[in-house]
């Protein structure tokens, strides 16, 4: 049974991690986005 | 800004719901009587394969289709899918040699399956690493799309390679009709729509990491314009 709950652990652990990381990204991206000055268009 | 889109909470949901299901119908799942419960792994790996062949196929539809259209959206999602598909790939590699160390009593063997699931993934590493170092380029995409669409081959010769070894591998038999007993298909049925789902949910935030990048490149791009 050890072998197979490490297996579910992995991957829903693998799927967690993914998700978080690609979540974490975008916000930064949105903030380095909002932080850009918005270009002159006179 | 910061919320989730529609899209995104409605496959969350969606990917929460069948993975509950999925978790409940694994559990309930008879024993196998001649592997015992490590059999039960059969129930996320296949699954897994399942998301690296879908991410695999998808970067090289999409890569023909940058080819035909050249639309720089058809490249970007190429990218992205590659990206999933090779984490997906990462899930096979890592849950194949778990299973084979309680079932065989080692974690690899040279086998031709196996052999070829690392090629697959080595292909797709390399095509995302040829990307980073080539970003942004017209003639990087052009290259990158029919790099894909060679490496796609690799997918056939992965899934017949049991057929194509004569039977010479100790790896199991690809699933058939009446391979799993009872009990058995739903769990496994589940796990497949649950593989899809998170597929899609993980391409959905890759796409939108993928929006961003492009959004902000732009936004530097034009105001190195405004400053010269």
């Amino acid at each position: 049974m050890s072998y197979a709950l490490a297996a579910y652990g992995v991957v829903i652990a693998g799927v967690l991690a993914y998700a978080a990381w690609l979540a974490s990204t975008r916000r930064r991206l949105e903030r380095e986005l909002a932080a850009r000055p918005v270009p002159n268009r006179g | 800004m910061g919320r989730a889109s529609p899209l995104l909470r409605t496959s969350a949901a969606a990917l929460l719901a069948c993975a509950a299901l999925w978790a409940y119908f694994v559990w309930q799942a008879p024993i196998d009587s001649m592997q015992g419960p490590i059999q039960k792994i059969l129930y996320v790996h296949v699954p897994c394969v399942l998301g690296a062949y879908l991410g695999f196929a998808l970067t090289a539809s999409s890569g023909a289709l940058y080819l035909w259209r050249r639309d720089e959206r058809w490249d970007r999602l190429a990218a992205a899918c590659a990206e999933v598909g090779v984490f997906f790939c990462t899930l096979v590699l890592l849950t194949g040699p778990i299973w084979a160390k309680g079932t065989w009593g080692r974690w690899w063997t040279w086998d031709l399956r196996l052999t070829l699931t690392l090629l697959l993934y080595l292909v797709f590493i390399s095509y995302l690493l040829l990307r980073s170092f080539t970003e942004g380029s017209e003639r990087a995409a052009r290259f990158a799309a029919v790099y894909a669409i060679a490496g796609l081959m690799v997918i056939p010769l992965n899934y017949f390679a049991i057929d194509l070894a004569g039977g010479r591998t100790v790896h199991p038999e690809n699933l058939g009709r009446s391979s799993l007993g009872a009990g058995m298909g739903a769990p496994f049925a589940l796990g497949m729509l649950t593989a899809t789902l998170a597929f899609a949910y993980l391409l959905v935030r890759r796409l939108e990491v993928s929006a961003l990048r492009t959004a902000l490149d732009q936004a530097l791009a034009n105001a190195a314009r405004s400053e010269a």
